[in-house]
């Protein structure tokens, strides 16, 4: 690596971006792996761990995130305050009805690597329940990352001549009681 | 009296402890505490110095693999690509350089760069056909694959 040739010299190297993520309909932990590569600079060929080439990451609509399967009734976030007999547990639903930013917070947290560089890292992620955005921040941002799920539409946003376009897959003999 | 034998017990044990010492201590001059200074301390804390860095020199060979590979996978995912498809379908392909070469490619020359990630995906899609497909090339492509 000793023969880097000054005419090809990028300015903009090691510049630090601003990613956008929207986090509606999205189960927080995908959202939450992307936000942690990017975070730790895993996402650029020049990483290395000492080298800080951490982004900012936005995550907006915190609040319309979507757990597959029974994770809002089952997932249990547990926590201890020091004082006998403080062991809390609280199930997602719970959480994310008490603060609705912590289970993203929760789930960047865990995916960064255990150094004392996660909490710098946590300072640059920025979360948000809803769409609104302070005016700095909007001013900073310079990518928006594609959502990882693809959101499956409801049976009233289909147009009629996409019900009707669809095949029959059985049809019912004539006594048959429909609920 | 005169005592005659006191010359006698006069020893020059030898002229360079000096110099001996400093040897040493100079592999501590940049220690914290008085491991820098007291020659005691310092046998100690260079010795340890020295067993981590015979130990180290296995262990950089590691580390540096697994940031050439950290840093091939970041490269080619920026090509919506994947590392292990890469390597393996390079492989196929037998392009034989090694994780450091590529890795200074994937910082310093982007379009070569590119350029073996496309060859990669095409190799690999002609592994598709050869195993979905009905043994036949298409028409007008010349490829290994099917000659091996």
């Amino acid at each position: 690596m000793s023969s880097f040739s000054r005419s090809a010299q990028q300015w903009a190297t090691f510049a630090r971006s601003w990613f956008l993520i929207d986090a509606r309909m999205q189960p927080p932990g995908k959202i939450a792996t992307m936000c942690s590569v990017r975070l730790q600079g895993k996402h650029k060929p020049i990483y290395h761990a000492l080298s800080d080439c951490g982004d900012h990451v936005v995550v907006i609509n915190t609040k319309h995130i979507a757990f597959s399967g029974n994770k809002w009734e089952q997932k249990v976030y547990s926590s201890h305050t020091g004082f006998p007999g403080g062991f809390k547990q609280v199930t997602a639903a719970q959480l994310h009805l008490k603060d609705p930013k912590a289970i993203v917070r929760l789930a960047v947290y865990g995916m960064l690597p255990r150094n004392l560089h996660r909490r710098t890292m946590m300072q640059r992620l920025h979360i948000f329940p809803e769409d609104e955005l302070p005016d700095d921040i909007r001013a900073n941002l310079t990518e928006e990352l594609p959502q990882p799920r693809e959101i499956p539409r409801k049976l009233s946003e289909y147009t009629q001549e996409e019900i009707d376009a669809f095949p029959r897959l059985w049809i019912p003999p004539e006594d048959y009681k429909m609920k | 009296m005169v005592f005659l034998t006191l010359s006698c017990w006069i020893r020059n044990r030898g002229p360079d402890r000096f110099w001996k010492v400093q040897e040493l201590l100079k592999h501590a001059r940049h220690f914290r505490g008085r491991k820098n200074r007291c020659y005691k301390l310092a046998v100690l804390a260079v010795r340890r110095a020295f067993v981590y860095a015979t130990k180290s020199r296995k262990l950089k060979k590691r580390n540096m693999r697994t940031l050439w590979i950290t840093r091939i996978a970041a490269a080619t995912r920026e090509h919506n690509m994947k590392y292990p498809i890469l390597m393996h379908n390079l492989n196929k392909c037998s392009v034989q350089l090694n994780r450091r070469v590529i890795s200074d490619i994937a910082i310093t020359e982007p379009r070569t760069f590119l350029s073996l990630a496309k060859l990669a995906r095409a190799r690999q899609q002609e592994g598709f056909r050869a195993a979905l497909g009905d043994g036949k090339e298409p028409s007008g492509v010349l490829s290994r694959v099917m000659l091996q």
